[in-house]
């Protein structure tokens, strides 16, 4: 989950190597934290939550294959 | 751009050696010479070693062979492999342009997973490869990801629930409306309507979902 999360922020954002991704994980849920550089912020959030919920909507499918949950937070 | 740096007796010698480490023809590099060498009085006193800088040229060739299309095309196949591999998900990419769109389609995809209810993580994931490809490409190509076919199958429901929805308004003489649907999939409905002289077509409501009100025109 976490590496997926990584590949899809590195390819959007301007400074990749600033992309950080931590995985917490829990019995059902995990919550997956991802932190880019300020400047980069716009671009994982998109224009009104679209990028954002684009990501949420991968990682709920690639969960749900593996019964789990996982939620995605972006960290300021 | 990869630059290499290199020395020999004369810059010829340098060269060789250049290529010889490089693993390249002398096609494949441009050499800067940084210092010519000096053979030096009776080659004793004040030799000096040639000094070249070696940049290994980028396959140019490949690139002037394939349009920028084609480019595009490498980049969102390999983004939304990519993006498979690690969900994970086995499936086989297939793509190809049309109309300087870049088509993808995933075959292998039985379950249904990579499509969602009513195509939202087929939707989210086109979206992300989109992204992608513009962002390095710069500039906007419009790249379009579907799964087993699943676009052209909703396409042609969406044309059958208009025509009859389109029949039902003009039998009962009173608008009818469809369920909310996004902008895309409104679209396809607008457009089976758009030729029938009888019937006239809205959309209606707020935010991305909207439903499409068929009204029958008073004759």
């Amino acid at each position: 989950m976490k590496e997926l999360i990584a590949y899809i922020a590195k390819a959007l954002v301007d400074k990749p190597e600033e992309v950080q991704v931590t995985e917490i994980e829990g019995e059902q849920t995990s919550v997956i934290e991802l932190k880019v550089a300020k400047e980069d912020l716009g671009k994982v959030i998109g224009k009104q939550g679209r990028t954002a919920r684009a990501m949420r909507t991968i990682l709920s499918a690639a969960s749900t294959k593996i019964n789990k949950r996982s939620v995605l937070e972006i960290i300021e | 751009m990869q630059e290499f740096e290199f020395e020999g007796k004369t810059t010829e010698e340098a060269i060789e050696k250049a290529c010889a480490e490089l693993q390249v023809s002398r096609d494949d590099i441009e050499v800067e010479v940084l210092e010519p060498g000096s053979a030096g009085i009776f080659g004793i006193v004040g030799t000096r070693k040639a000094k070249i800088k070696v940049i290994l040229k980028k396959e140019e060739v490949e690139e002037e062979i394939y349009p920028e299309e084609e480019d595009g095309l490498s980049i969102a196949k390999k983004a939304l492999e990519e993006i498979l591999a690690l969900i994970p998900m086995e499936g086989k990419v297939e793509g190809y342009t049309e109309d300087g769109k870049i088509m993808l389609n995933v075959e292998g995809d039985k379950s249904g997973l990579l499509i969602g209810r009513k195509g939202r993580t087929l939707d989210a994931l086109q979206f992300i490869v989109n992204k992608i490809v513009n962002k390095s490409l710069g500039k906007k190509v419009q790249v379009v990801v579907d799964v087993e076919n699943y676009r052209q199958r909703r396409r042609d429901s969406l044309i059958q629930t208009a025509l009859r929805l389109g029949d039902k308004a003009k039998r009962i003489g009173k608008p009818v409306a469809t369920n909310p649907l996004n902008a895309r999939d409104r679209r396809i409905i607008h457009l089976a309507l758009k030729d029938d002289p009888d019937l006239d077509t809205r959309s209606r409501g707020e935010g991305l979902l909207k439903k499409v009100i068929i009204i029958p025109k008073k004759k």
